[in-house]
């Protein structure tokens, strides 16, 4: 890039080599620019807008003037029971399918690391579903589900087990969209974990061996110490994700039933969009923002990651 | 390897130079469904004809009032025509998104479109409904059937059903026959739109409506309410459980599989049920017009209606384009790709009539004529939201039919400041 | 690596250990490959057999309908040159700039400590939800002429990929070893040379791993491309995918063809690059 060339002329190679000192002297900055602007760019506006819309009233009729309400969008959040259902919808979708996530995800790579380490294919089959587009994955669950002509029901039926509504169902509306993201999103933890475990160090194991420590033990003292970081960055990434998840509710429920599966995007987005009220939409988005920031502030700092 | 990749992708990122943007004389939103695909097809004739490039523009059934809103609430004119579900009109209309059409009909010598139209095709096309100015042309004409599978029905004692109450009964019996596996009624039970529009004709077949006629008070919860609801509860208690997240596509997927008896829906079913290797009930389904309660039954249009955004800058385009596209031999064309008509003329055609796919239409007609619009106001959205939320509510059981009137009559009142 | 020895009590039970680890193995394969079998059966059956009664697991009577109807009359070809033009776009300008803003920031110390603060801000860029900066992407593009365009949902999917491309790479160059770039400057190297020349070398795998997950990631959002494409000039696999639902019908068959034939290039690639994706992971991001 900024290094002279072959075709490059003596003469423009002196001035190349000032151009070359003075990038060498910058450099840590000069790398750093490029993204550094992209995101300014990319994130300031929208924050600007963000926060000057939240104070608003903005009336979809592009004529009117924007009205000042002051904090009066960020009041209609403490009665406002459709964002309240999303608030707890969303909770208890992140917590769960996070924990379920990480816990089938950590077991499998466990056991495909120490009993078939060599077949690399077995891995990225198990891979496969996080590289599907989730609108796909979430219209092959819809089907599944299908009360009717579904396939877990013909399963239930051949089992003897009572027949349910899964999506359809008030109580188990939640449970199929964890299901679906689970079956998505285990995968994104398995390779990590794999990841994690193909970077163990082997000399405290071979230590640990020597004292007779149980698999268990070793498991508890050494492997999880290890993973520490791993297991951290996985859950941030993952539990960021779960907090903003859409397409799966948007074509499995739409939100319902009796607004059990409203998430807060899919709120957001009836809000600012169907409702056509961005200014409320915005105090959401805000509200939002700084839970998740806080949230991973803290988590960052427990985990000691932000280094 | 890692290099090699990256070649390819710069290689593939370069071919993004081509992103040549198309010249148009003017461009349509339309949904990706079959009325977007009948328009289209419109479209390109038109371009072949007059040379003037016409181009489309799309957007999933289930984003295009948001596209809508986003180009009229920012004025940017991404697109001159927009092709709108009718219960949207008032929101476009009354937030200035809406071009009126009176001057342009006025250019062409035109009092306004003629009387070959369906009276109720016209009426939601002008904002306030049915007294004020044109605000777009109605191009698919939708309403509400009820389907029913005759034999079943007769079956269980009922020959052919005209009130709520003769369903009820064919229901009933053939919900208790079928086991589990087969169900006398099906409905869209999904939370928003599908709830509400099959609650609606129920609603309105018992003298309910959601507000007074001047539109200055909410009357969900009262008698009439009740009695639909009432209907509406005995209903879902005779359909398969999980209708709570049906759609218009599940319910018309029940009874083209066979596995349901009876159900509203939209007429594009017609020709799914007709289609063997879509169905299994091939000439076996009958159609009607919404069955009476109290009252007449009422079924619910779901027109498709074109207009011409505010920001266009290509109106007169626009407008001569609306004008051709929904004359008698254009609506008649489109009938014939599967889009229901919206002029008497083309329902009545008897070159279409004797054909076996559009043997609904002197129904549909009927239907069209007998329908009530999804009340007129510009925060419709967010009342079918509030009102699908309840509905949804009280078909999953988690509150009563009356908790169910009550909260809606709150939400309606609050949403619309009418109290 | 964690090679653990069993505790030797009884072969017996070793045995048993390793069977029930077979059978979990063999149990999540399952549950990962029935439904992605599941799209490709139903894609190759004519609607109604999607809905039969008790389901076909095989079809019974396939059909290449679905893909005629997906790729010859419907333009998913198109949406999936777009989605790929994208994905690769996305992908190349994150990586680049990802890998060099995370050079630095492994590398290089700044003024008041403020290398802390930068990657935070960095990664804090990627906790906004996308639904929040729609509407200002909105009036961003419209101002600038880009609606519906590929080069805006370029810019836009940069917006949550390059803080991740940064954040995987500086973990990766925190665990590769200063030491051999120290040893090239010495040899008369510039800075800018021991990172083109020996540190990006080290880091293929890295580069490996964070260009796949651009990749999957700008392949399939959904969110973004809803609102800011419009034709199939730039409209996306995602969006032409939920175009078949519509308000009367959503098409079952068409839908499975697309999505299938959506997972295969995605799935080809992860096969190819298989061996960078757990090394290049297991250097860099995991260590934190």
């Amino acid at each position: 890039m900024l290094k002279p060339g072959k075709g490059i002329p003596a003469a423009s190679l002196r001035l190349g080599g000032a151009l070359e000192h003075w990038t060498e002297r910058h450099l840590r900055y000069l790398m750093l620019a490029p993204t550094m602007l992209i995101l300014l760019a990319l994130t300031i506006f929208p924050s600007l807008y963000m926060f000057y819309a939240a104070v608003h009233k903005i009336s979809p009729n592009p004529d009117l003037p924007w009205q000042f309400v002051g904090p009066g969008n960020f009041a209609r959040l403490l009665t406002d029971a459709q964002f309240h259902a999303a608030l707890r919808n969303t909770a208890v979708f992140t917590i769960v399918s996070v924990s379920v996530e990480f816990v089938l995800g950590l077991g499998l790579a466990l056991l495909l690391d120490r009993f078939i380490r060599r077949l690399t294919f077995l891995k990225t089959v198990l891979m496969i579903p996080m590289m599907l587009p989730p609108i796909a994955v979430a219209i092959t669950w819809k089907i599944i589900y299908e009360p009717q002509f579904g396939v877990l029901n013909e399963i239930m039926f051949r089992l003897g087990l009572p027949l349910q509504a899964w999506a359809g169902d008030v109580n188990l509306a939640m449970f199929s969209i964890i299901v679906a993201d689970v079956w998505q999103w285990t995968p994104f933890i398995f390779l990590l974990m794999l990841a994690g475990l193909a970077s163990l160090p082997v000399e405290p194991y071979e230590a640990a061996a020597l004292d007779g420590a149980s698999s268990w033990r070793q498991f508890w003292d050494l492997t999880l110490p290890f993973l520490k970081p791993v297991i951290a960055i996985a859950l941030l990434l993952r539990v960021m994700d779960a907090l903003r998840l859409f397409d799966l509710v948007f074509i499995l429920t739409g939100g319902g039933p009796a607004d059990r599966t409203k998430v807060l995007s899919l709120y957001i987005y009836q809000v600012a969009y169907r409702f056509a009220d961005p200014g409320y939409a915005a105090a959401i988005s805000l509200f939002v923002l700084f839970v998740t920031i806080v949230l991973s502030t803290w988590f960052m700092k427990r985990m000691r990651l932000a280094d | 390897m890692v290099r090699k990749l990256f070649l390819i992708l710069a290689a593939a990122a370069s071919a993004l130079a081509i992103n040549g943007a198309a010249w148009a004389d003017f461009t349509v939103l339309v949904p990706s469904s079959s009325e977007g695909d009948g328009l289209r097809a419109a479209a390109d004739d038109y371009s072949k004809m007059k040379g003037t490039k016409v181009e489309i523009v799309q957007a999933p059934y289930a984003n295009v009032f948001e596209q809508g809103a986003n180009a009229g609430a920012t004025k940017s004119g991404v697109f001159d025509i927009i092709l709108m579900d009718d219960p949207w009109i008032p929101f476009f209309a009354e937030n200035g998104h809406l071009e009126d059409l009176t001057p342009y009909f006025k250019k062409a010598g035109l009092e306004g479109p003629d009387t070959d139209f369906l009276s109720k095709s016209l009426a939601i096309c002008r904002n306030p409904y049915n007294t004020g100015p044109y605000v777009c042309l109605p191009y698919v004409g939708n309403a509400q059937m009820f389907f029913y599978d005759a034999a079943k029905y007769k079956e269980a004692g009922v020959d052919a059903p005209k009130t709520w109450d003769d369903v009820l009964k064919a229901s009933q019996a053939l919900t208790k026959d079928g086991g589990g596996r087969y169900f006398g009624y099906v409905f869209r039970g999904g939370q928003g739109n599908p709830v509400v529009a099959d609650f609606m004709p129920i609603f309105w077949s018992y003298g309910a409506d959601m507000f007074n006629a001047d539109r200055t008070k909410v009357t969900i919860d009262t008698p009439e309410g009740a009695a639909a609801m009432k209907t509406f509860m005995a209903l879902r208690d005779v359909s398969p459980k999980g209708i709570e997240s049906y759609n218009a596509n599940e319910v018309g997927t029940a009874l083209a599989a066979g596995t349901a008896a009876s159900s509203i829906n939209w007429p594009n079913w017609v020709a799914t049920f007709e289609d063997p290797s879509q169905s299994k009930m091939v000439g076996k389904i009958s159609y009607s017009p919404i069955p009476a309660g109290t009252k007449a039954g009422s079924s619910e249009i779901g027109h498709w209606t074109m207009g011409i955004m505010s920001a266009s800058k290509n109106k007169q385009e626009a407008f001569d384009f609306m004008l051709w596209a929904t004359s008698p031999e254009q609506i008649k064309i489109s009938a014939e790709r599967g889009n229901p008509p919206v002029r008497t003329s083309v329902f009545t055609d008897p070159e279409l009539t004797k054909q076996e796919k559009f043997r609904h239409y002197p129904v549909l007609m009927e239907a069209i004529q007998a329908s009530t619009p999804r009340p007129r106001h510009p925060k419709w959205p967010e009342i079918e939201n509030a009102f699908g939320i309840e509905l949804s509510k009280v078909v999953a059981g988690t509150i009563t039919p009356e908790e169910a009137l009550k909260n809606s009559q709150a939400a309606v009142e609050e949403i619309t400041g009418l109290k | 690596m964690a090679t653990t020895t069993l505790p030797t009590r009884s072969r017996t039970r070793e045995w048993l250990i390793r069977l029930s680890a077979y059978l979990a193995i063999l149990v999540a394969l399952v549950f990962t490959l029935f439904p992605i079998y599941w799209i490709a059966a139903n894609s190759f059956k004519f609607d109604i057999d999607i809905f039969a009664v008790p389901p076909e697991w095989l079809p019974r009577n396939p059909t290449l309908k679905h893909y005629d109807e997906a790729f010859i009359q419907r333009p998913f070809l198109r949406y999936a040159l777009n989605s790929f033009l994208v994905a690769a776009g996305t992908t190349i300008v994150s990586v680049v700039f990802g890998t060099m803003a995370g050079y630095a920031l492994a590398r290089f110390s700044y003024p008041w400590q403020w290398r802390k603060q930068i990657s935070f801000w960095i990664l804090s860029t990627r906790m906004m939800p996308p639904i929040v900066s729609i509407i200002p992407l909105y009036l961003f593009f419209n101002y600038f002429d880009m609606l519906n365009t590929k080069s805006a949902l370029i810019i836009a999917y940069t917006a949550f990929n390059l803080p991740f491309a940064t954040w995987m790479m500086k973990s990766y160059f925190q665990d590769l070893p200063v030491e051999l770039e120290e040893a090239a400057i010495v040899d008369g190297d510039t800075r800018w040379g021991a990172f083109l020349h020996v540190a990006l070398p080290l880091a293929r795998p890295g580069l490996a791993a964070t260009a796949i997950f651009c990749l999957i990631i700008s392949w399939n959002e959904f969110l973004l491309s809803l609102i800011i494409t419009l034709t199939e000039q730039s409209q996306t696999l995602p969006i032409g995918i939920a175009g078949r639902v519509t308000q009367y019908k959503t098409y079952w068959g068409e839908i499975s063809a697309a999505g299938f034939m959506a997972c295969v290039p995605i799935v080809i690639f992860a096969f190819i690059v298989q061996k960078h994706l757990v090394r290049g992971l297991s250097l860099g991001a995991v260590k934190g």
